[in-house]
């Protein structure tokens, strides 16, 4: 099979899998216990019921789930509308697009920097086992790893707030709220620090871990014995021959998490008030707003597919055996 | 090597560089920040939530009537102390026969954009919502039983009802004057719905200058040509936080200056701050104990234990509930103790029935009570008669932190009488359905907020309620109540109004289909080293009236 037939009947499968996706969102939040109208307007002593049941004619809820609704929503996804959302009343497609970029941002550049600490700390505390240096790197991941998300964000914030005068929530300062980001980029650098920071820190120990463990591994197998006995220096095999081997799981992690980057840090954008799809996500479910709901989860099950698929094409490329095969 | 070595060593001097490089514009922006050219008297406010929209048709967030209450302007609008006063109207009158209230407005209304308001724009704009109820979903149960709107000329306002209307000031502090060339040109209600208003136009005492749609940040600012007098402050801030720790600690370092909901568990340690005065001021919330009233012959059947319905049990529940220990234990002492469900708090206390003799809290009481109903004490503790045992569903919505350890104390009082209450979170959804109107529950702890008119939160009490969508989860069901209630719609004299709603508190009060265990306080705090002036009242320290007579200090 040449490459391009490989890339084409992975991109069917994918475009299979996401079909299933569509299909079981639309069922799985129709289970759900609730009325939708009474989620959007709460326990609210201005709606009757008879104003109620308007909007719930309004969203076709008044009619039978299958076949009415969900070729409703079929039909309209086909024309590549992803429906207005119940609760924000906009568009769901430009309200995901807004907070899509908030949340590439942030968790992008906190994966970016976790990647490459973490991949640094375990190359060197595998390379200097058990020294000072992979004890102390492997006591420092285990406990980043461990630490609760909320506590070690509050924590970050308090201090942060108090010592070095950083903002407590938000992308921007109010005052620069609406205009395009790059115009105020000091100020969301300032709004970046800590959220980034924390989740850094956060991610930072898995990577590390699995970097050192693969890094043991390889540099137990005999072609790293025979080129050392060639005269290689620890740096010549560490860089030509180890790393190259034990990125391997180190991508499958990198493309995991990056799938799930856009379900966003619910708990640090929760922690550091920031505008991001986790926050969305959880409103969406908690207002039971279908579309939003709908078009929220598509979102997220395209990126874990592109992600997976780049994964397999990145595979391909750092390991011969798996193109030949 | 040593060429290797020197790539591992660029490598991480760039790393480093790279995260200097992120740190770098923070010393600069934090020194530029004071001089931005925001005025130093803008108020900041954080709050948790954000309006869902400015659009008064589609707008069910308190976050949204707080802004509302800032750019907006009604005829009429509730003071500090609960009565009704002038906003646009200098002066109102009702004729002899309750029909027709006349309006004359003040003069030198304009709108944000400097057009000049007329009465006509305000017609228009109540008729708009006598037109097209469903699609003026927020407002109009507010114009119920309206007839006629006219504006014989720019100053007069004539409101002709169909039957007198008792509440109709309270009405009117709803009925928005929105500018009706934003709002013309919707021709289907779901157009209209989906009109979110961001660049609202009105007459009140701060102009809209941006609302972020995504984040929620409002920046308002002073209208210098309000009719009552302009703010004496430049501007609002309103920043949105997702969680309460961030936002204490923001106002904590000074980020923002006003906090509008305090967490009680944070209360006392934001009283302790430096430069910040915290208040707790009696609101209208209140918790209740909601006791399954359903009819037998309802359809469906409730689930509820028939021992309920016996009011001995009842009176003996009421005797097992240690109000003051839930003020004290649960609500840290920032509530107080509650009996009817019109809080204190409703027309400066007006509704208020004075009337009403509280059961005291003693469980040998409640025992005896149970006893000489014929309930007998089990060997397992718990009373029985025939086929009845005194075992109950306590159940509460999921979603709160404060209800689960009133049912704990709760239980523990009922087992002392020989009742037993198991408590059970359930999530809020399904506790709405289980409740309205399937009546399938024993007993549930939840809670009101009611308007400022009581018209509402009696309703609640009323057998027409208990519908799907309605609002009634007791399922009460009583038709001499149920008579006062339309009654009391249409008794336009205030004094005699009070009369039947504190017969109505009195019915529900010793009927107990709720038990109302307690009023909370709402809980504000702000910087008062930078703001003073602000008006302590049930409306908040951030209601127009608050702002307006707010002053920066020098």
């Amino acid at each position: 099979m040449n490459r391009r037939d490989y890339l084409l009947r992975k991109f069917g499968l994918s475009m299979v899998t996401i079909f299933v996706v569509v299909i079981i969102n639309f069922l799985l939040f129709r289970v759900l216990p609730g009325d939708p109208v009474r989620a959007v307007v709460g326990r609210n002593v201005r709606i009757s019921a008879q104003t109620q049941q308007a909007l719930r004619e309004q969203f076709g809820l008044d009619k039978p789930v299958f076949p009415d609704q969900f070729f409703d929503t079929l039909g309209q996804w086909a024309q590549g509308n992803l429906g207005v959302s119940w609760s924000l009343r906009r568009p769901v497609s430009e309200v995901l697009m807004s907070k899509l970029w908030n949340t590439v941002l942030l968790i992008g550049l906190g994966q970016l920097l976790s990647i490459i600490f973490g991949v640094i700390l375990g190359l060197l505390a595998g390379w200097k086992r058990k020294t000072a240096i992979d004890v102390g790197a492997l006591t420092f991941s285990l406990i980043a790893w461990a630490i609760p998300t909320f506590w070690l964000g509050i924590i970050l914030l308090a201090a942060g707030s108090t010592w070095f005068g950083l903002p407590t929530g938000g992308i921007v300062s109010p005052i620069n709220v609406g205009k395009p980001l790059y115009t105020v980029i000091p100020d969301v650098a300032r709004h970046l620090i800590l959220p980034t920071f924390t989740l850094t820190i956060l991610y930072l120990g898995e990577y590390m871990l699995i970097m050192r463990s693969s890094i043991l591994e390889v540099l137990s197998e005999d072609y790293i014995l025979t080129a050392k006995a060639k005269g290689m220096s620890h740096w010549q095999v560490l860089w030509k021959h180890a790393l190259k081997n034990a990125m391997l799981p180190i991508v499958t992690l990198i493309a995991l998490n990056l799938g799930f980057t856009v379900s966003g840090a619910i708990y640090i954008e929760t922690v550091f008030s920031y505008d991001g799809l986790g926050k969305l996500f959880q409103t969406a479910l908690t207002k039971q707003d279908y579309p939003l709901l709908q078009g929220a989860f598509l979102l997220l099950a395209v990126s874990v597919i592109i992600a997976n698929m780049a994964a397999d094409v990145l595979y391909a490329v750092l390991d011969p055996r798996v193109k030949e095969s | 090597m040593k060429r290797n070595l020197l790539y591992v060593l660029v490598l991480v001097t760039l790393l480093l560089s790279a995260c200097g490089g992120g740190t770098a514009p923070t010393a600069t922006s934090a020194t530029e920040a004071p001089a931005s050219g925001i005025s130093d008297a803008t108020l900041k406010i954080g709050w948790i939530g954000k309006p869902d929209t400015l659009n008064p048709a589609y707008a069910f967030l308190t976050e949204s009537y707080t802004i509302f209450d800032l750019i907006y302007s009604t005829l009429v609008t509730e003071s500090a102390d609960g009565t009704y006063v002038g906003m646009l109207a200098k002066d109102w009158s009702v004729s002899e026969d309750g029909l027709t209230w006349t309006y004359h407005l003040k003069d030198g209304i304009q709108w944000h954009n400097g057009e000049p308001f007329t009465a006509g724009q305000l017609a228009w704009a109540i008729n708009a919502i006598m037109k097209d109820p469903d699609g003026w979903a927020a407002s109009a149960n507010y114009t119920g039983g309206f007839k006629e709107v006219t504006a014989p000329d720019d100053k007069t306002l004539v409101i002709v009802t169909e039957y007198p209307i008792a509440n109709m000031d309270y009405r009117t502090s709803f009925l928005y004057a929105v500018y009706p060339p934003d709002f013309e040109t919707f021709t289907t209600s779901e157009d209209l719905q989906n009109f979110t208003n961001f660049n609202a136009i009105g007459t009140g005492p701060f102009k809209l200058n941006t609302f972020d749609k995504d984040t929620g940040v409002l920046l308002l600012g002073a209208n210098p040509a309000y009719f009552d007098g302009a703010p004496k402050i430049g501007g609002v801030i309103f920043q949105t936080f997702d969680n309460t720790d961030a936002m204490i600690q923001a106002l904590k370092v000074g980020d923002i200056d006003l906090v509008n909901e305090v967490p009680a568990s944070a209360f006392e340690t934001v009283k302790g701050f430096e430069n910040v005065t915290a208040s707790a001021i009696d609101g209208r919330y209140f918790n209740e104990l909601i006791i399954n009233s359903v009819d037998p012959n309802n359809d469906p059947a409730p689930t509820g234990n028939p021992a309920l319905a016996d009011p001995a049990v009842r009176l003996a529940i009421a005797h097992s509930i240690n109000k003051q220990d839930i003020v004290e234990v649960v609500a840290q002492g920032l509530a107080t103790p509650g009996d009817t469900i019109v809080p204190p708090t409703l027309g400066g206390g007006f509704w208020h029935s004075p009337n009403i003799k509280e059961i005291p809290f003693d469980t040998a009481e409640a025992g005896r009570v149970l006893e000489d109903a014929g309930y007998v004490l089990g060997s397992d503790g718990v009373r029985a008669k025939g086929d009845l045992r005194l075992e109950f569903r306590l159940q509460f919505p999921s979603d709160s932190a404060v209800y689960p350890r009133i049912a704990d104390l709760m239980a523990g009082w009922f087992a002392q009488a020989g009742m037993k209450a198991t408590p059970e979170a359930v999530d809020p959804d399904a506790l709405v359905a289980a409740t309205t109107p399937a009546g399938d529950y024993d007993l549930v702890l939840w809670g009101w907020g009611p308007d400022p008119d009581p018209d509402f939160i009696l309703s609640v009490m009323t057998t027409d309620q208990f519908v799907d969508g309605g609002w009634s989860d007791s399922g009460y069901h009583n038709p001499e109540y149920d008579q006062l209630y339309l009654d009391q719609q249409q008794i336009v004299d205030k004094a005699e109004r009070q009369k039947v709603v504190w017969k109505m508190q009195e019915m529900v009060f010793n009927d107990r289909p709720y038990i109302v265990m307690y009023y909370e306080k709402m809980l504000q705090a702000y910087r008062s080293d930078r703001f003073t002036g602000f008006i302590e009242s049930p409306l908040g320290i951030e209601s127009a009236q608050s702002l307006l007579s707010v002053t920066a200090v020098k």
